[in-house]
């Protein structure tokens, strides 16, 4: 009897413990209070500053900055993760953080102002495009001097254009976005400082394409005489850091190859402030280089980096220590990447004759029903909240929801309706058994599989949400997370998909960057990749009709015109749902209380004004 | 046989080994589904004429057989081939290797200063309490994974702020004078000399004493004991040198892992060794980058082990001779 006793006792304690365990589990789904607060964080100043001015003194044009007036010296520590830059060579970059890079060192002709979007003048003065909208007339700053003292003038410009992209040095995707059916823009040199660009038609990209970093003609002809290898390697990692002549407000110091990228001011840059103080203000701009986000953050904690991009699950817990640590949390609003869940609509067959997609499955995939069923079904308010703890929105649209082009109407979308979800079903002949499982007309049982990378947790619990919600409507989902390189393989080359939670990331200022995965034969068309010609039989009417409004949309230039075309392709995303978008993420960022004219945009970034930042 | 023609017939035994090596990792890594132009194809404004030059650059289109011989034929004329950033194998590897040899040597020479008296100590006091204690810390040693002791260290050093957290140089580096240099060098090596030492003192200092136990065991120590003398010649002139010879098999194995076996401490402590390197690679299946670091690993492997016998031949007169 004693013995029972003493195991009944054991029993109760360990069931004591558990209580507590799971208790101690949940206390992040309890925070209602701190996820609250991560989604209303201060947002950023959204008023747009007055126009950029010009001012002639000493020979020069300079571009006067808008912030307030600063002090020099100290330095602005920030990180990137992942293996660091590739190449310093901005031409010939592939990834964001070495064009990020390069671009820091070497200017372009324009940019865009991180508060409202627009395009702004860099080094070209004014830029005057003719009522024809063909002709771009480009007036250069006068003074200008690459960091070796030559003058910045025409001829680099028009090196630039015709000797390096034009001519596919380097990088090819920027001359490959240039193309305007086939042909693509002219140059020609006016005078020492003006050259006109002239498109074959209207092109409203081209503008935000002349941010192109501009390139030193003196010293890069040379390598473009040997050719396409030698300027591969040119100015690429081990390049002496002397050995950059540069036009950019910083320019390279130091690298160290898994360490850290360290810039240093460029005393001679064509921006000053306010009073006439020559900028930039800071001595020094560090990149460390890590190898992961757990890296990054004991990096910020143990103040070795400035700034630090905020993940959700560390919101809150960072939001606490704001004091404490002297830092201010941002919000940039939802960063530019989409997370959709997207099913294989391809209907043809394979060289050997056999369905890439199963055909009863091609008929499922294919139903729109079908489709927006799935879309009610699935619960993003839900996912939100305990898969990003709340530091994200849901998503209806193609256009990120940071986009300049955002169709409103669309980024509304709908709550999650079960019934709703159940009635297209029976629409579309879908019935359910007595179990509750949904079957089609021809009596087959609805089940899929649904793959994401592996290795990505946030996805993996995305697939795991959505296989439960779409098990309430009766769907069998085998969610499947793979390697994220064969995933690929199977999307891009060998088809043999049925769903899949994948995320792209777009433009916010350009939605013409989305061509690729929206006209019928894009490279990136993921729900119904076609190779050849003869895949284009079947290319559905609204598929057809994207593929004319991508035409229209990138042949005007005025704004409020093409925000109807891009609009439209909106609205038609969101009623055929190829890709039924979840969420984005919000970025959280946390910088240092101690820089002045930090002024973080969800359009810029942190150091969008790098050049006015200075150290309190 | 002289020594000399024993280095050359052990080197032309290595070749095939070294062919063998190579051919299955290549296909070990031709066969995993990984796609070095992933993360390209997934990028909007990439085109399809960008990812064909890419292919073409890397020779992803040949069949695998040529990639293999056009790969060992540069292989053999020095060129490593070119990684999938385009920059050469050679230049990334050679970044990293002084930095990774820097940690190894480090930590080999300490362990072994450390490890081996200790070993011996704890054999001369075998079943004591001391050499019960020693016998406790070392399974704690060997019983901690390398990357959750380096995680803790990390943590540590995060609160305290005593040491930096990963690294091997401060950001202000450039400007130190050259004491100042070798003092953060230094402090930055600290934690994860300490990771790797304590990991593999322990190993060390078990080997050792279980080596010098056998041989305590054995006839001719109890004859030197029974003639008499000293209790210090006999550990040190007798038993030691027949103990060590194990130790010296372990060293060559030591030298070919000091490429590549520090990996995960490397990459916990963002140390820019070669580890890092290549793991990030295989993730990437930068083909290149991967088997130059192969190869370098099994030449190294080969290496060792000759050295390894070579030292047998000195330490030991019984090794040798013509049956080698």
């Amino acid at each position: 009897m004693r013995k029972y006793l003493k195991i009944i006792f054991l029993i109760i304690i360990l069931l004591f413990i558990l209580r507590a365990c799971i208790s101690v589990d949940r206390v992040p789904g309890e925070k209602t209070a701190d996820r609250a607060l991560t989604s209303s964080l201060i947002s950023y100043r959204g008023e747009s500053l007055p126009p950029f001015k010009t001012v002639f003194k000493n020979g020069r044009d300079f571009l006067v900055a808008r912030g307030e007036v600063g002090k020099y010296g100290g330095e602005l520590k920030t990180s990137t993760i992942g293996e660091g830059p590739k190449t310093f060579n901005p031409w010939n970059a592939k990834d964001s953080t070495s064009s990020d890079m390069g671009s820091l060192m070497f200017d372009g002709l324009v940019s865009t102002d991180a508060y409202s979007g627009e395009v702004i003048p860099k080094m070209a003065k004014e830029i005057i495009i003719n009522p024809n909208q063909l002709e771009y007339t480009v007036v250069l700053r006068r003074g200008m001097k690459w960091s070796d003292g030559v003058e910045i003038t025409a001829d680099d410009v028009i090196f630039t254009w015709k000797d390096i992209i034009f001519a596919g040095y380097g990088n090819t995707s920027m001359r490959d976005n240039l193309f305007i059916e086939g042909k693509l823009p002219s140059v020609e040199k006016i005078d020492k400082y003006t050259v006109k660009f002239r498109t074959p038609k209207p092109f409203a990209p081209f503008l935000r394409q002349l941010s192109a970093s501009i390139a030193p003609k003196h010293i890069l002809e040379p390598v473009v005489k040997k050719g396409k290898d030698a300027f591969f390697s040119f100015w690429d990692t081990s390049a002496e850091p002397e050995s950059f002549v540069t036009s950019g407000a910083f320019r390279l110091k130091e690298y160290i190859p898994a360490q850290r990228v360290i810039f240093e001011r460029n005393s001679d840059y064509y921006m000053m402030d306010k009073d006439g103080n020559k900028l930039p203000y800071l001595d020094k701009y560090i990149v460390y280089i890590v190898g992961d986000l757990n890296n990054e953050l004991l990096k910020f904690e143990s103040k070795e980096i400035d700034v630090l991009n905020v993940r959700g699950n560390s919101v809150a817990r960072f939001k606490q220590m704001e004091k404490k640590g002297n830092y201010t949390i941002y919000n940039l609003g939802a960063n530019t990447g989409t997370i959709f869940v997207v099913f294989n609509l391809n209907q043809r067959k394979d060289k050997n004759g056999k369905y890439y997609v199963p055909s009863h499955k091609q008929e499922w995939f294919n139903d729109l029903n079908f489709r927006t069923a799935v879309d009610y079904a699935i619960d993003r308010e839900t996912i939100v909240s305990n898969i990003l703890y709340g530091v994200g929105a849901e998503a209806f649209g193609a256009e990120g929801l940071s986009s300049i082009y955002l169709n409103e109407e669309v980024a509304k979308g709908h709550k999650r309706d079960i019934e709703k979800a159940k009635e297209y079903l029976l629409k579309s002949g879908f019935y359910y058994d007595k179990d509750g499982y949904l079957f089609d007309k021809h009596g087959r049982r609805v089940e899929f599989n649904l793959l994401t990378n592996a290795g990505n947790t946030e996805r993996e619990s995305i697939g795991v949400m959505i296989k439960q919600d779409l098990t309430d409507i009766g769907m069998k989902v085998n969610f499947r997370p793979i390697e994220y390189n064969s995933l690929i393989g199977k999307l891009t080359d060998s088809y043999d998909w049925d769903a899949c939670i994948m995320g792209l990331t777009g433009s916010p200022l350009e939605p013409h960057s989305g061509r690729n995965v929206w006209a019928s034969d894009g490279t990136l068309h993921l729900f119904n990749m076609r190779k050849s010609k003869e895949d284009m039989a079947d290319v559905a009417p609204w598929e057809k009709e994207m593929d004319k409004i991508f035409d229209l949309g990138a042949g005007v230039i005025d704004f409020k015109s093409r925000k109807k075309y891009y609009d439209r392709y909106q609205a038609i995303i969101y009623e055929q749902k190829p890709l039924i978008y979840l969420y984005s993420p919000l970025i959280i960022i946390a910088v240092r209380n101690k820089f002045g004219n930090l002024h973080p945009t969800p359009l810029g970034g942190i150091v969008h004004n790098l050049e006015e930042i200075y150290v309190k | 046989m002289s020594i000399l023609s024993y280095i050359l017939k052990r080197t032309l035994q290595a070749i095939p080994l070294l062919i063998m090596v190579s051919i299955i990792s290549f296909v070990i890594i031709k066969l995993s589904p990984v796609d070095p132009l992933a993360e390209l194809r997934m990028n909007p404004s990439i085109t399809a004429q960008t990812l064909e030059a890419e292919k073409q650059r890397l020779g992803l289109d040949l069949p695998v057989y040529q990639q293999y011989f056009k790969w060992a034929w540069s292989f053999l004329h020095g060129d490593l081939g070119i990684s999938t950033s385009g920059e050469p194998v050679i230049n990334r590897m050679m970044e990293r290797v002084p930095n990774t040899l820097l940690l190894a040597f480090t930590t080999i020479f300490m362990s072994w200063m450390v490890g081996i008296p200790l070993g011996i100590y704890a054999a001369m006091n075998w079943r004591k309490p001391i050499d019960r204690f020693m016998t406790l810390l070392s399974s704690l040693g060997m019983a901690i994974p390398s990357f959750f002791f380096a995680l803790l260290l990390l943590v540590f050093a995060v609160k305290t702020g005593w040491f930096p957290s990963g690294g091997l140089t401060s950001s202000n580096f450039s400007e130190m004078n050259w004491f100042m240099k070798i003092v953060d060098i230094i402090h930055h090596l600290i934690l994860p000399t300490f990771v790797l030492f304590t990991i593999s003192l322990a190993g060390l200092q078990r080997q050792m004493r279980g080596n010098l136990l056998d041989v305590l065991e054995s006839d001719y120590i109890k004859m030197a004991r029974a003639k008499g003398l000293s209790e210090n010649k006999v550990i040190y002139k007798h038993a030691l040198r027949n103990a060590i010879n194990p130790m010296v098999t372990l060293l060559g194995f030591e030298f070919a892992s000091l490429l590549s076996g520090a990996a995960l401490t490397e990459y916990v402590f963002q140390y820019p060794g070669l580890g890092r390197l290549v793991l990030e690679a295989v993730m990437k299946s930068d083909i290149n980058l991967v088997m130059a670091s192969l190869m370098v690993g099994s030449i190294m492997l080969v290496m060792g082990n000759l050295i390894a016998d070579i030292v047998l031949r000195i330490v030991d007169p019984r090794i040798g001779g013509d049956n080698a």
